[in-house]
């Protein structure tokens, strides 16, 4: 690492049992290219760090009106209203808030800063078998400085894997896959329209690179994951067009379906972002079951659910 | 639960018994202390204590329950609080009428008892007792940190000796008949005409008179188990009383021959040692170890099967929980919950430093599994070298049922705190988890594990106000100046280290007073088992066993005294954004006035998130308490640092105001090394690097961590495999323990009903941490979805 990459970071987890093998750290990247309606991390679309307000800690007393270099927010009717046109990501506001009401999604951090965090659980790395895992966002909107924290973690002897939509251009994928042992990636919906009417983009370039990525000769393994969102991608035919695909992939360790949440509710509000999904709940394990089965019985394919697998 | 081994039905009918049981306070032992004593005066004090042991065994009740295969105890009731006369009979004195209404650990007192207490106890012990001799010496400076909250040291008055693991292997190995054997010989080397051998005669002979009590007790259980054996219609249960005779008929009066005879054995003798004196922290240490021979043999020989000695370890972990400490209210509220901490162990490595874990340490982990009692204390010594894998998962099997069970113990630490007790090798290779974290050497050890517990909230107020307790207002601590004229953080810092050695030095000399005393509380049923104590003819409390120490000092609050001087480095030193005059007046006004100076002392940087600023304080802090606390000896040996909190904690926290931590006052301090409640927001293994900055093996009473478990981790087969790895790369980092309270689904629904009781409760939620109670309600729901219901009722210590 020569030269200084920097990078925009949301934030950098902990002792992850869900992301890869072992006990692992994962880095969250700001900006991503999809805007799937499900999202529970709305906090990472955005490619700048930006603000949110806990509205039930607000007291409105105004003090970060006063200090907004950029005039961004105001009092009225004992609500701060915040103007994003007009916000200089000073964040003074988040200093000063007596309340704490205030927080603040991403910052900019060097390679180095990254590999210096991950690198204070490599104990925990070497005993587990874990490692690093890049997710988003999407990791591959920032190549240059996802691959400098993987060169400075693969040099310590760390593992690496990503999660990535695969949504990017060839070059940005090939240059990261040298570094990984995983890749997850998800298959939102099999369809192209509706995928588009889910995420915002079409699935095409997506699949295309999967499948690229699948035939290149790098050695990692593939874990596909679609979160299963009741009566909008898990209709039987849904999951028989998602196992044709994934039945090609050579490279594959296994599929993985997740149950819809609704964990990142909060977070929108805190963004004053509205969330279109409120009304579906999160499905029972059993049904859960019955569509991973379906997927197993189709292609005899390693299966698992919330991460438990399917037997 | 269908596919439930049969034995089950038995413990599940001894378990109920029990929890139908309500605690009351037992003075049969008392009583006939006090008529032995009356009996008795004259003699030497040694004599009075062994003949009225003896008398003890000849006329308390004797009775087995219905179901019972080990039998025993202590005193003559189901769940009796017992009270040592001779130690504080003065504390019953004075909650005669409240010991039932009580907070904390209450006893039923039935009218005839208390006729008993009024008319026989006190009018005998009153002005006798070890704590009224207490009382009567504290010194001023001593007195000022006890009455101004930063030093709790009234416990070992107040009750017995305990926190020692006596010499078991060797009493069921050889029975009362080798140990008799022994005394003899010792006997027949003495001299009448060399000075100090009439002495030692007497104290020998104490000892025989303990020997016969051993042998009486067991033999009177023999009779009442035939007794019972005649009038039994029931053929199963008829034969077991029987069998239940014949054991009793053998042991301990001689070495036992098979693992029943054994277990029999070892069991009587801890009644015994209760009954002498009632106290907690006699701990039952490696019984995987000295049990093992006996099952081996049995095995071999077809004599027993694993569900049968399984059997018989669940049953003898509820006669463990049928003990109830007694002790004054005061106490309870640092310990509460009749803690007894008999504290058993299984794993680590043997004499010769090779795998030690056997088919009963399974079998001992299975047994708490099986009763979820809070009694034994059960603890793990796990050796990352040595000790299996599949050991490890057996462990973590256990930890994941959410009893807080078992104590896990680094085994290299272990042994190292030993060594730094001044113990060779070859013996520090046996060493066993005592009481809460504290650490034993079976037979050969003497000292209180844990005297004082030193209130480190206290020291840094004494800090801020220039030795003043900001409850009271009363000087108590040294004068060390006004922090407003420390120029620079390192005087800041050496008025901390200057209270620290101040409080230190006073618990030191409070400390030496209380061995003076101890010097007038022989303990010869507890001293048979020891074999130096035979051999020097001397007892237990004067130093008779192989091994001596000076008293463990304890640590309370060690996160919040780090936080704090972390906060006044930052704010005052550092950034210069909070001037030391306005963070006192703050402080002054619990932040009342001063919500952004709060806000400024909550964002300092915390221990517990793996950040150098915090840690590094940490590493030097607590070297120096280390440094400190070494630097003393007592007549016994040098003085030994530990870090437990049992539940100190929250008393302690109740006497300090706010601190520059942005901790409330009258809030709970941090329990044992562990981070603040809901400051470490970096997840478990920032935890556990941050708390690695401890000088852990050189706090040779053991250091305590509580971790909470994420209900995801803990209900998952990949989960409990990174649960594993987490506990290994414990013992690479050198913490020397940690203990798991799993955050189950019955929590945070408590956690919604009450969010003002769990405000520092942290969950993981969809990629990121925060505290439960300020999520939305369908957020909360998902999270409590996730979880498990899983059950479990029992609680370990801390």
């Amino acid at each position: 690492m020569a030269e200084t990459i920097r990078g925009v970071v949301l934030r950098i987890e902990r002792s992850s049992i869900y992301d890869g093998d072992g006990l692992r750290t994962v880095l969250f990247l700001k900006g991503c290219p999809l805007r799937c309606l499900w999202c529970s991390t709305p906090e990472s679309q955005r490619g700048e760090p930006e603000r949110g307000i806990s509205r039930e800690k607000c007291a409105a007393c105004g003090k970060c009106v006063g200090i907004c270099p950029g005039g961004a927010l105001s009092l009225s009717g004992g609500r701060i209203s915040f103007d994003r046109s007009r916000c200089t990501g000073c964040f003074e506001c988040a200093r000063i808030c007596p309340a704490g009401a205030v927080e603040v999604y991403g910052r900019e951090m060097s390679a180095e800063e990254v590999v210096r965090e991950i690198s204070k659980d490599e104990l925990f790395f070497f005993h587990s078998g874990g490692g690093i895992t890049i997710s988003g966002g999407e990791p591959f909107a920032q190549p240059r400085f996802v691959r400098a924290v993987l060169e400075g973690c693969s040099r310590r002897g760390i593992d690496c894997a990503v999660e990535s939509s695969f949504l990017a251009g060839w070059e940005d994928i090939e240059m990261i896959l040298p570094f990984v042992s995983l890749v997850h990636t998800d298959i939102k919906h099999p369809n192209p329209a509706k995928h588009k009417a889910l995420t915002g983009v079409e699935n095409g370039i997506i699949l295309e690179n999967i499948l690229r990525a699948d035939r290149s000769p790098h050695k990692f393994g593939f874990v596909i994951r679609t979160p299963l969102i009741p009566d909008v991608n898990d209709s039987d035919g849904d999951i028989a067009a998602l196992a044709e695909f994934v039945r090609k992939l050579k490279k594959l360790r296994f599929m993985e379906f997740l149950a819809y949440h609704r964990l990142g509710t909060e977070t929108y509000k805190r963004l004053d972002m509205s969330y279109a999904l409120r009304e579906i709940e999160t499905p029972k394990s059993e049904y859960m079951e019955r569509k991973a089965r379906l997927f197993k019985e189709l292609t005899g394919l390693p299966v698992k659910v919330n991460g438990r697998d399917i037997l | 639960m269908e596919n439930q081994p049969k034995y089950l039905e038995r413990v599940e009918r001894l378990k109920s018994k029990l929890f139908e049981t309500y605690p009351e306070i037992d003075l049969e032992d008392a009583k006939l202390l006090t008529q032995s004593f009356l009996e008795t005066q004259g003699e030497a004090l040694v004599t009075r204590k062994a003949k009225a042991f003896l008398k003890q065994c000849r006329e308390k009740s004797v009775k087995i329950w219905d179901d019972e295969l080990i039998v025993g105890n202590s005193g003559s009731k189901i769940r009796g609080g017992i009270l040592s006369a001779d130690v504080c009979w003065s504390v019953l004195d004075r909650e005669l009428d409240t010991i039932n209404t009580r907070e904390y650990d209450k006893f039923r007192l039935l009218p005839e008892d208390k006729k008993d207490f009024e008319e026989m106890i006190r009018p005998y012990w009153k002005g006798r007792s070890n704590y009224e001799e207490w009382l009567a010496r504290i010194p001023a400076d001593v007195a000022a940190l006890r009455d101004n909250g930063a030093l709790y040291i009234d416990k070992k008055a107040v009750r017995g000796w305990g926190e020692v693991t006596a010499g078991y292997e060797w009493f069921i190995n050889n029975g009362v008949e080798g140990l008799r054997k022994r005394i003899l010989e010792r006997k027949a080397k003495l001299d009448a005409t060399v000075p100090g051998d009439y002495e030692k005669e007497v104290y020998l002979d104490a000892l025989l008179t303990v020997c016969e009590g051993l042998e009486t007790l067991a033999e009177r259980y023999a009779i009442e188990a035939e007794r019972l054996a005649a009038k039994e219609q029931e053929p199963r249960r008829k034969a077991e009383l029987l069998e239940i005779a014949q054991v009793c008929r053998r042991v301990p009066a001689y070495p036992a021959r098979s693992f029943r005879e054994a277990m029999q054995s070892f069991y009587f003798y801890q009644i015994s040692i209760f009954m002498e004196q009632n106290a907690a922290a006699y701990n039952p240490g490696r019984m995987d170890q000295y049990l093992y021979p006996y099952y081996k043999a049995d095995l071999e020989a077809g004599r027993i099967t694993p569900e049968e000695a399984q059997e018989l370890f669940d049953c003898l972990w509820v006669k463990f929980s049928e003990q109830c400490l007694f002790q004054d209210a005061k106490s309870a509220e640092y310990a509460s919950g009749y803690p007894m901490f008999q504290n058993l162990c299984a794993g680590g490595v043997d004499k010769m430093g090779r795998d030690a874990v056997n088919d009963l340490s399974y079998m001992i982990i299975q047994a708490t599994m099986d009763t979820q009692l809070y009694q034994p204390s059960l603890s793990v010594r796990y050796n990352m070298a040595k000790n299996p894998n599949s050991f490890l998962r057996k462990i973590v099997e256990l930890m994941v049922m959410g009893t807080g069970f078992p104590a896990f113990h680094n085994d290299e630490v272990g042994i190292r705190m030993l060594m730094n007790k001044g113990i060779p090798l070859r013996e520090a290779l046996d060493w066993n988890p005592g009481g809460c974290v504290e650490t034993n050497l079976a037979g050969k050890l003497r000292a209180y594990s844990a005297l004082a517990d030193i209130n480190l909230g206290s020291v840094m107020e004494f800090v801020l106000l220039n030795g003043k307790c900001r409850k009271t207002g009363a000087l108590a601590g040294a004068q060390t100046g006004d922090p407003a004229s420390f120029a620079t953080f390192g005087d800041f810092l050496n008025a901390v280290k200057a209270q620290l050695r101040y409080v230190i030095k006073v618990v030191v000399k409070a400390s030496h007073i209380i061995d003076e005393i101890c010097m007038g509380r022989p303990v010869p049923a507890l001293s048979v088992s020891f074999e130096e104590c035979i051999e020097n003819a001397k007892d237990y409390a004067w130093g008779g066993a192989k091994y001596n120490t000076g008293n463990g000092i304890i640590c309370i609050g060690v996160s919040d005294l780090i936080n704090s001087v972390a906060a006044v480095k930052h704010l005052v030193y550092d950034t210069k954004s909070v001037s030391m005059k306005q963070l006192l007046a703050a402080l002054a006004s619990d932040f009342e006035d001063a919500p952004e100076i709060l806000k400024a002392c909550k964002e300092a940087p915390k221990y517990g998130n793996d950040d150098q600023y915090a840690d590094s304080l940490a590493a030097e802090l607590f070297a120096y308490i280390a440094d400190e606390i070494e630097s003393y000896r007592s007549k016994f040996g040098v003085m030994t640092p530990g870090i437990l909190p049992v539940s100190g904690n929250t008393p302690f926290g109740v006497e300090v105001g706010a601190l520059p931590s942005g901790r409330r006052a009258g809030k709970p301090l941090a329990d044992g090394v562990s981070p603040n409640g809901g400051t470490d927001v970096n997840g478990p293994t920032a935890v556990l690097k941050s708390v690695a900055n401890i000088p852990h093996d050189r706090f040779v009473q053991g250091t305590l961590l509580n971790m909470k478990l994420d209900p995801q981790m803990a209900n998952s087969e990949n989960g409990i495999r990174q649960i594993m790895a987490m506990l290994r790369t414990l013992c690479s980092l050198g913490v020397y323990h940690v203990q798991f309270n799993v955050v189950d689904q019955k929590k945070l629904l408590e956690a919604q009903a009450h969010p003002e009781e769990y405000r520092n409760l942290l969950v993981r939620v969809a990629g990121y941490t925060a505290f439960f109670v300020e999520l939305g309600k369908e957020v909360q729901d998902d999270i409590i979805a996730r979880t498990v219901q899983r059950e479990g009722s029992c609680a370990s210590c801390g």
